[in-house]
């Protein structure tokens, strides 16, 4: 067992944090208080390699893994600036279109995913149906060639930036009996409306509703056999919950460098608060949790890249990565004081984000199912 | 155009770690430390792969050589520099500690003349050590001409001849040099337009900077399969001598970290003067 990063990961590592280095949290900030999207740092790691490190070198990419993929969204995060669209874009997209699309499907959107250039969203939630993809109710009928999609999404992250949206929608199978299919609708297709939810959240990127209005998708752009949709899904899902992973990790870093620094440097009572152990247990507590979630993150990677079921340790690593995360950013607040909560600090702003990994990708209830289910064979409870 | 580019790791400030100094104050402890190149040493070697680059088309048209001096693992330095985009590295191994600048041109010049590069370009001083020396000797050592501080170098004849403007504190001196010649750089060898080279389109401008080109990954991936050769000073022939001791380090005084406000400029030259006794 070897718990050293290659050098070419190291390299990776330092590399994607010199690019974020001079954007930074205050650029963060600036565009996610505007309600702008973050284009320019976006390009930056785009135009390098960096967002499309998991996509095939034989369409544009690095054909790294999502090991490589994880430390681009850590180090995004550790230098202030999380990057939610990676989780989607390049992680799930990208995994279910390099798996499942066809010939013509992977040359026409991979190059754009390994660049960058090209964004694709993924829409499954629905009103009706959260952590229930069994209940998506979302439903693309034949009409002739095409197919016709009706129904609701929402909690779409990013849908106002895609270029095209990667849609779950139900289907008769090739058996007749219903399933899934998964269909890459134009964002700007005709029938398709976008509503953004208001958000409590200082994020960047914005959620959405999305209504489909008979909206008409050619045949070409079924992505994989239909009815199998939800096999394929779950393809995609575990990247994201590693991708997510990592980012919670990655604002638990930021969080805690920065608690610490203030911590070392602002003195009270003659002496840098950071000498009391009121102040710097909980740092130091946050810190092994959040070393311990990094663990388990990378070993999730790992398994899923060794082509091994990764779904148990994807599922820890998520709901560790956003409890370690949470400990940090509230230890974080906590040391700075009023600072903590202010605007120009830019640490309870963080907070937002971690509240959020505690849902999704996915909620920290069914992620205790999943475990008490699979990992200690009780029964079903839901 | 072949272009030797001598690079030393320093001190990462943004690591937590800082650099403490020995308890018997003799030497600097390198304990814990994160390492990066010394922004002087990227700054030469974005100008020397623009020297040996078309940069509209984004091709090599010549030869970067790295060369480091240093332990064993100051390769992930040079390999740095490799995913830039140099061709190969050369690391000597040697001790920090029992180097000075001297010793640096020494081993430098030995260098040179196994490789006869077209141009040595080197960051005019290391940020941790701060001598501002070696190009200086290793030019000397090697009767090649100086032309230290460039802000901008521009060729057309493959670096045989070179126009070269210096950053003075007095202006800008304009110098020709002509080749095989040491060049030592400021920050403004960074600019968009200061590295001509007859190659790369005379319209052609480079992002604004403020350090050398990022690494791409496949940049990195390319990396993995450049040499670097690990040699000794011993293996050069070379038998270079300190000349430099030093007696003790200590670390500045820490800052007292007080803010006083002041209303008025009036009241801020009084403080200055009656508290802060600097005027």
């Amino acid at each position: 067992m070897n718990f050293t990063e290659t050098e070419e990961q190291t390299l990776l590592r330092q590399e994607v944090r010199n690019i974020a280095k001079p954007f930074g949290r205050e650029y963060y900030l600036a565009k996610a208080r505007a309600g702008e999207p973050l284009d320019e740092l976006w390009n930056a790691v785009g135009s390098a390699g960096y967002l499309g490190v998991n996509i095939p070198e034989s369409h544009g990419g690095g054909g790294l893994g999502i090991s490589e993929l994880a430390m681009v969204s850590e180090e995004l995060a550790a230098a202030g600036c999380p990057l939610l669209l990676l989780l989607v874009s390049p992680a799930i997209c990208g995994t279910i279109l390099a798996r499942f699309g066809t010939p013509t499907q992977q040359d026409t959107w991979l190059p754009g995913l390994a660049t960058g250039e090209t964004k694709l969203v993924f829409a499954i939630t629905e009103p009706d149906a959260g952590s229930n993809s069994h209940r998506i109710s979302t439903v693309a009928r034949r009409d002739g060639d095409d197919w016709l999609l009706r129904g609701t999404k929402y909690y779409i992250s990013g849908a106002d930036e895609a270029d095209a949206i990667l849609v779950v929608a139900a289907t008769p199978g090739d058996d007749g009996r219903p399933g899934l299919s998964l269909f890459l609708v134009d964002a700007d297709a005709a029938g398709l409306t976008r509503t953004p939810i208001p958000m409590e959240l200082v994020a960047a990127e914005r959620q959405y509703t999305l209504f489909f209005d008979d909206v008409r998708v050619p045949a070409e752009r079924l992505v994989g056999k239909p009815g199998h949709g939800l096999q394929q899904v779950f393809v995609g899902l575990n990247p994201e919950r590693i991708l997510g992973a990592a980012m919670g990790n990655g604002i638990a870093r930021y969080a805690l460098s920065a608690g610490a620094r203030y911590a070392g440097e602002r003195a009270v009572f003659g002496a840098p608060i950071g000498t009391h152990q009121g102040i710097a247990h909980p740092l130091a507590q946050a810190k092994i949790e959040v070393e311990l979630a990094r663990l388990m993150t990378s070993k999730a990677a790992w398994l899923f890249d060794q082509g091994l079921d990764a779904a148990e340790a994807a599922n820890m690593a998520k709901y560790a990565a956003a409890e370690a995360a949470l400990a940090a950013v509230d230890a974080a607040i906590q040391t700075h004081g009023g600072n903590g909560m202010s605007e120009e600090y830019g640490i309870a702003a963080l907070w937002g984000v971690a509240r959020t990994l505690r849902i999704a990708p996915v909620s920290r209830e069914m992620i205790l199912n999943f475990i008490a289910q699979h990992s200690l064979k009780l029964p079903k409870s839901y | 155009m072949k272009i030797l580019v001598p690079i030393k790791r320093v001190a990462d400030p943004d690591n937590a770690n800082k650099v403490k100094v020995s308890g018997d104050g003799t030497q600097v402890t390198s304990e814990g430390l994160e390492w990066k190149m010394n922004p002087f040493d990227e700054w030469s070697l974005e100008a020397a792969l623009r020297l040996t680059e078309d940069g509209a088309k984004k091709t090599r048209t010549g030869e970067v050589v790295l060369v480091t001096i240093g332990p064993k693992d100051a390769a992930q330095t040079v390999r740095t520099g490799l995913s830039m985009g140099a061709e190969r590295g050369i690391l000597v191994e040697a001790n920090d500690q029992e180097l000075d600048s001297n010793m640096v041109a020494q081993i430098l010049k030995a260098i040179v003349d196994k490789e006869k590069p077209d141009l040595v370009v080197m960051g005019k001083q290391t940020v941790d050590g701060d001598s501002n020396v070696a190009g200086t000797v290793l030019a000397e050592l090697l009767g090649w001409p100086l032309a230290n501080y460039a802000m901008s170098l521009a060729t057309d004849d493959d670096g045989k001849t070179l126009t070269v403007k210096r950053e003075l504190d007095t202006g800008v001196s304009t110098i020709k040099v002509t080749g095989p010649a040491v060049i030592t750089t400021s920050d403004r060898i960074l600019k968009p337009e200061s590295v001509k080279n007859g190659v790369t389109p005379a319209d052609f401008k480079y992002p604004e900077a403020e350090g050398g080109r990022y690494a791409s990954l496949k940049g990195i991936m390319a990396a993995k399969k450049k040499p670097i050769d690990e040699v000794t000073a011993a293996s050069l022939g070379a038998t270079p001598q300190k000349t430099l001791s030093y007696l003790k380090f200590e670390l500045p005084a820490a800052r007292s970290g007080q803010t006083t406000f002041v209303e008025s400029v009036e009241e801020l030259v009084q403080k200055l003067k009656s508290d802060a006794k600097v005027l």
